[in-house]
């Protein structure tokens, strides 16, 4: 019931998102994150079209939700990049860090595939969703905790990016490991939860993004004369500390 | 089961990165010149002021609590371990603060670092943090126990405050002016610091 509400007003919002990127020229600027918004629309159209007839329905709706969870990996490269761009260090350190944690998880879900003895289609196929969401929230709370760790500051837009996506991630990521435990009779709840967190993303998504708002940019040495002057009167109080000493010394 | 947890703890932990991330205010503008002098001061403060040797020994030392138990009426006993308990907090509360310009300095200077290497910046945030646990357990344990209370905590801290200022002293090296650098070599040989 929810999800037959929040789909078409969730199809607005796409909609509406895309015409102001295109209407801000935000567009470029945000090109994985435009995309992944583009398939989810195109998807989300034809879906809606479509689910009338059941069969059209059953037959594409898991290769459209794989496209665009795949795709969903963009938003991920997305916030990377724009988050820590201007913070060399500080973006050397979060790829290093995702590639780690995509390594190991995707080593740890494949060893615990391959030791299971009874396998389902539809099971493995929510636990594969399962599994890659638990490598998007992971690579997200590492960038997360970078960007918390190095005090870096990040604009509404790139927040909105984050906020609204891990928002999605971290509720599809409890709602797809309580329906493998619980079994087939969640399958409502789970729908109905995935649909409203897809719909809150959205919202998140179209207030942050409404007008651009790139990052701030970071303090520099180089840049402007108040790096150099405070260097300067460090060094100045460094040499009368020493002209101190040196009048004690001569003194005594 | 176990597996649930975990994946449940996955997704409850990025939800509460989330709703940090929203509440967060605008960060601190770091990283100017006026920065590196504070942090120049602070690895001062702690390699000259608060981390020498004799420094603390003189406030951890037994032989003055023996000397003030065997020699001392009740009320001088009392007074002495009193000073010596709010020295020596105010020890661990000065180096606390001057730890954390330190580790406020190197974040600010080493997220624009492009050269920036994982294991070292791990191995850093590391003895950060163990600092700063160490600091608060001393803190506690001086309270508890008193100024003679904490020996090996001190010995910790003051080990991987030193490891800590010598990865600081590196990052630094550029505000040593050369030829102070080669007066202070000069100048050491009679006696006389700088």
């Amino acid at each position: 019931m929810l999800s037959s509400l929040l789909w078409p007003a969730g199809l607005l919002l796409e909609f509406a998102l895309l015409a102001r990127s295109v209407q801000t020229k935000t567009f470029t600027k945000y090109i994985y994150f435009y995309a992944y918004i583009s398939c989810v629309f195109i998807v989300s159209v034809g879906l809606f079209i479509g689910h009338s007839r059941t069969e059209f329905y059953e037959a594409w709706y898991w290769p459209t939700q794989f496209a665009t969870l795949a795709i969903g990996f963009g938003v991920v490269l997305e916030v990377v990049r724009q988050a820590l761009a201007a913070y060399p260090g500080a973006e050397r350190f979060a790829w290093r860090a995702s590639c780690a944690v995509f390594v190991v998880t995707f080593c740890y879900v494949e060893w615990h595939v391959a030791s299971r003895s009874e396998w389902s289609t539809v099971a493995a196929t929510v636990e594969l969703e399962r599994d890659l969401r638990v490598i998007e929230a992971l690579v997200l709370a590492t960038v997360l905790a970078i960007v918390f760790y190095y005090h870096i500051e990040i604009g509404k837009n790139v927040t909105g990016m984050i906020v609204g996506f891990g928002a999605y991630v971290g509720v599809s990521l409890t709602t797809l490991a309580l329906r493998s435990f619980l079994g087939p009779g969640f399958n409502a709840v789970w729908g109905d939860l995935q649909t409203a967190s897809y719909f809150f993303a959205l919202i998140v998504w179209t207030v942050a993004l409404w007008s651009y708002s790139p990052n701030p940019a970071p303090p520099s040495t180089e840049r402007g004369n108040g790096g150099y002057d405070a260097l300067v009167r460090g060094t100045r109080a460094q040499l009368e500390s020493v002209r101190s000493n040196l009048r004690g010394v001569a003194g005594s | 089961m176990i597996g649930l947890l975990l994946y449940l703890l996955v997704g409850a932990g990025l939800l509460v990165f989330l709703w940090l991330l929203a509440r967060r205010k605008g960060a601190p503008v770091e990283g100017c010149g006026r920065q590196f002098v504070e942090a120049r001061q602070a690895l001062r403060t702690l390699q000259l002021g608060l981390l020498p040797e004799n420094l603390i020994e003189r406030i951890f030392d037994r032989e003055d609590f023996r000397y003030v138990m065997a020699a001392s009426p009740a009320n001088i006993r009392e007074f002495f371990l009193r000073e010596r308990k709010r020295i020596s907090l105010m020890w661990v509360r000065r180096v606390r603060c001057e730890i954390r310009n330190l580790m406020q300095f190197h974040l600010g200077y080493s997220r624009l670092h492009a050269k920036l290497s994982l294991l070292a910046e791990i191995r850093l945030a590391l003895d950060f943090g163990l600092l700063l646990l160490a600091c608060r357990a001393l803190r506690i344990l001086l309270y508890m126990r008193g100024p003679y209370g904490a020996g090996a905590v001190v010995g910790v801290l003051t080990a991987a405050a030193g490891r800590v200022c010598a990865a600081s002293e590196k990052s630094l090296a550029f505000l040593n002016p050369p030829a102070l650098e080669s007066f202070r070599r000069d100048s050491a040989g009679d006696g006389a610091t700088i």
